[in-house]
């Protein structure tokens, strides 16, 4: 933390917060306690991040817009939401994400991707280091749900299963809401299964990488 | 930017919402509070979304994927439908949370659903704003009052089955087996088989089963006995050859036709072979209901006698009994019944007035309580009086006396056709109700002066009066005093109003129903009563002049700008309650234990116990807009 503060404080070209807008919701992010991970779903809000990048090579391609959407206490609501594109203003963008994810627990689909370009993004334009814990639902999925599909698969694929559907493919924003509701659902097969809070949504997902890389 | 994405998601609901019922016609503001509102919410396979012992419902969902099956719960489940299935686009609940009360299904996700949600309040607010979900709400609600009517038509149709008709065709009639004989038959021993078998009617027939003649018991008087007719020789001579025959596919009525045109008491019924099928007699045709309208009616206007309108009152009530089998509805049925008792006592009245001599006597026959708001249910008391003009010339008391003897004479026949004397002695023929137009209004007028709680309880007896024999007019010009002197009379109305509210639904906080120590409600009190009574101060006060509950409420309404919808549950509501009644009645009836107007809740079946509560929360709708209107 200190490490970042400092940083802060003494600004790097191209790393840290611009604008001073961008500097205080930093600041208000960072004394943020961190959030539990031992509550149950119904009482925890997760947030769902998705990313739009100029494609899907994780060292060439650009990220241009992030989405989140909350799934607090079971339920997903249309006003808790967020997007933002990166241009002209990247800092800004991102510390406003920062702002509506607070510490809660972060959910992404395929976390090799949008976790890196997230992360990647953070640590180029504000100089952070999330803390949080991270879901994959990627591997999530296929835990709770190996009737649906026997092994990780595509978000396209997953939709057709549980027969979401979206605004919008390949948008940021419109995949964020088909991933938040495959979260749902996930939320209450792993509830039946015993798993009633993050820590062990991540557990699961933990143990079937594990598994399937002893393949 | 938080705005920009919210926006979209919000638009995402909107356009689902749009592909569906009501909501794609919901007003566009409408439509834009609910999408704005409304959450996602997952519900996994065999989940309980919304029980009864959930409580009162604390969200509307919306099915925006999915299967939601909602179950009948509860002991008495035998509405229409025991479970019903929920797709997409489709809502729930709409009774339970229209009403803040306790669903009665269960609803159970069937498949993995997402489910859009608003909370108790959004649905509260979304009613106010869209009349088009308003509507559809309230359809919903009457739907199931329909389901109800539907369920009480089933009930009834087993029953009504069982009744037959003059339509009826003769060979459903037949009750036994023909007792027949060949012609060579020895007398006595063809006597000797109608005694055994205990007919008043031998056949005698050929040896392929033709009838070919009939021995009846009235024939043995002249033909045997009185002739000394040797009982060896056989019946062949003894019979009536060329017996009126029909075929079984011929109606009762054909038979009643032939029995009354040829003097005959036994129809041979035959089949398309002209093989005997069986006998038909006059008494098994006079079993027959003979209920239709127009046949009660005209059997009243031309009943001779006081036997004949008996029965008349008799066919009247069975004729309930059919209409409540049709499924018909409590207002009509009550006007059925009322109109039919309006005919009986019109037709008491004039064979009174055939001993009678009331010529030149300017009088009305006065009708009160249910009778006069065209309410009656079957076991109603008579509630009657006279109002008259006394010409200039003429002595009063002369006149009352005349006319008093001709009601009392009313008043017994009255009675003898089922309108039991009115213990209150509310009754024509008390010289206290038979009174002068001017001293009408005096008594009224007193009653409105002083609204003592006696003058009150007169009030809601007296002034739902309508004259329904003699001189309409005298009623008329009494009720446009009436309400012209009440409506200069706020405190009058203010007591009535304090009086009406003095009775609440019963309405329980913990349980559904609040009961009286049997168990049970009584749906005349502490129902019907309810309605009328307001329905009645909002005629006095808006000069409504109908006396009629229904007719009052949607009148009255009209000029305080209540909407129809509005009036339309109330009335319904009304309507439920009386339909109750008449229900209970006729099967206590049935039981042979008088009408008493008392339901036990528990043994109605959840749909009915729910319109009934449905009922009640609109009486206290009716009764919370008296208290608001009169501050009390």
């Amino acid at each position: 933390m200190t490490n970042w503060l400092g940083r802060l404080l003494t600004p790097r070209p191209g790393a840290g917060p611009t604008s001073a807008a961008s500097a205080h919701a930093l600041k208000h992010w960072s004394d943020l306690p961190p959030a539990a991970i031992d509550a149950a779903h119904f009482e925890t809000r997760y947030i769902v991040l998705n990313t739009e990048a100029s494609g899907l090579d994780i060292d060439k391609d650009k990220l241009l817009a992030v989405a989140a959407v909350a799934v607090d206490r079971g339920v997903l609501n249309p006003h808790d939401s967020y997007y933002g594109a990166l241009a002209p203003a990247p800092d800004a963008t991102l510390a406003e994400l920062l702002l509506f994810s607070g510490k809660h627990p972060l959910v992404v689909f395929n976390a090799a991707f949008n976790r890196s370009v997230i992360e990647r993004a953070l640590e180029e334009h504000l100089g952070v280091t999330v803390a949080s814990l991270w879901i994959d639902l990627y591997f999530l999925l296929p835990a709770l749900f190996p009737q649906h599909q026997d092994r990780p698969a595509r978000l396209a694929a997953w939709m057709e299963s549980f027969g979401i559907d979206t605004f919008q493919r390949h948008h940021a924003l419109g995949d964020a809401w088909a991933i938040a509701q495959l979260l749902l659902a996930a939320q209450a097969k792993a509830s039946a299964r015993g798993a009633h809070s993050p820590q062990a949504l991540a557990d699961i997902e933990r143990s079937y990488r594990q598994q399937r890389s002893r393949l | 930017m938080i705005a920009n994405a919210a926006d979209l998601l919000v638009g995402a609901s909107t356009d689902f919402l749009r592909r569906f019922a009501p909501f794609k016609d919901m007003e566009a503001d409408a439509l834009a509070f609910l999408a704005q509102h409304a959450v996602l919410a997952f519900h996994a396979r065999g989940d309980n979304i919304l029980t009864p012992e959930m409580g009162a419902p604390r969200h509307f969902y919306i099915v925006q994927r999915g299967k939601i099956q909602a179950r009948q719960t509860g002991s008495t489940t035998t509405t229409e439908y025991t479970s019903l299935n929920l797709g997409q686009g489709e809502c729930f609940p709409i009774g339970a949370i229209s009403a803040q009360r306790p669903s009665t299904n269960a609803y159970v996700a069937i498949e993995d659903s997402f489910c859009l949600q608003i909370s108790t309040e959004e649905f509260m607010r979304l009613m106010q704003m869209s009349p088009v979900f308003h509507l559809f709400c309230t359809q919903y609600i009457a739907g199931l009052l329909n389901q109800s009517r539907r369920q009480l038509q089933t009930n009834f149709s087993q029953r009504a089955a069982e009744q037959h008709t003059m339509t009826t065709q003769l060979g459903q009639l037949i009750k036994r087996e023909p007792v027949c004989v060949s012609a060579d038959t020895p007398t006595r021993a063809a006597l000797e088989q109608m005694k055994l078998q205990q007919v008043g009617c031998l056949v005698v027939v050929d040896q392929e089963g033709r009838p070919v003649g009939v021995l009846t018991q009235s024939d043995l008087l002249p033909r045997v006995i009185l002739a000394d007719f040797d009982l060896l020789r056989p019946i062949g001579e003894l019979m009536t050859a060329n017996p009126h025959q029909l075929a079984s596919t011929a109606s009762a009525y054909d038979a009643m036709l032939e029995m009354a045109a040829r003097g005959v008491r036994h129809i041979l019924v035959v089949d398309a072979e002209g093989l005997l099928r069986g006998v038909v007699s006059e008494r098994d045709l006079f079993s027959l209901q003979r209920v239709s309208l127009r046949q009660i009616r005209a059997g009243i206007d031309n009943a001779a006698d006081l036997s004949a309108l008996q029965r008349a009152s008799t066919d009247i009530r069975q004729l309930a009994l059919k209409l409540i089998a049709q499924g018909i509805g409590a207002e009509q049925l009550t006007q059925f019944i009322s109109a039919l008792n309006d005919a009986l006592t019109r037709r008491i009245i004039q064979l009174a007035l055939e001993t009678h001599d009331l010529s030149g006597v300017d009088f009305g026959w006065m009708a009160f309580g249910s009778e006069g708001r065209h309410e009656q249910t079957l076991s109603t008391d008579q509630d009657n009086g006279i109002i008259w003009r006394c010409p200039e010339w003429e002595k009063p008391a002369a006149i009352r006396s005349r006319l008093i003897e001709f009601a009392k004479d009313v008043n017994a026949s009255l009675a003898a056709c089922g309108f039991p004397l009115c213990k209150g002695n509310i009754m024509a023929s008390n010289p206290a109700l038979c009174l002068t137009l001017d001293e009408w209004k005096s008594r009224f007028g007193a009653w409105i002066r002083e609204p003592h709680p006696e003058a009150l309880l007169n009030a809601s007896i007296y002034f739902d009066f309508r004259v329904m024999y003699g001189n309409e007019r005298l009623g008329d010009q009494l009720r446009a005093w009436l309400n012209k002197t009440v409506r200069g009379n706020s405190a009058f109305l203010r007591m009535m109003a304090a009086n009406a509210l003095k009775v609440a639904p019963p309405l329980g906080r913990l349980r559904d129903f609040v009961v009286e120590d049997g168990g049970s409600i009584d749906l005349k009190k502490s129902g019907a009563r309810l309605f009328v009574d307001v329905a009645r101060i909002l005629a006095l006060r808006t000069g409504v002049d109908s006396s009629s509950t229904a007719q009052r409420l949607r009148q009255a309404s009209t000029k305080m700008g209540v909407s129809a919808d509005e009036v339309a549950a109330i009335v319904d509501g009304f309507h439920f309650v009386q339909l109750l009644r008449l229900r209970s009645q006729r099967l206590d009836t049935e039981h042979g234990a008088p009408g008493d107007n008392h339901v036990n809740p528990d043994s109605l079946n959840e749909l009915d116990r729910n319109i009934l509560k449905e009922a009640f929360r609109q009486a206290r709708k009716l009764q919370t807009r008296l208290k608001l209107d009169y501050q009390l």
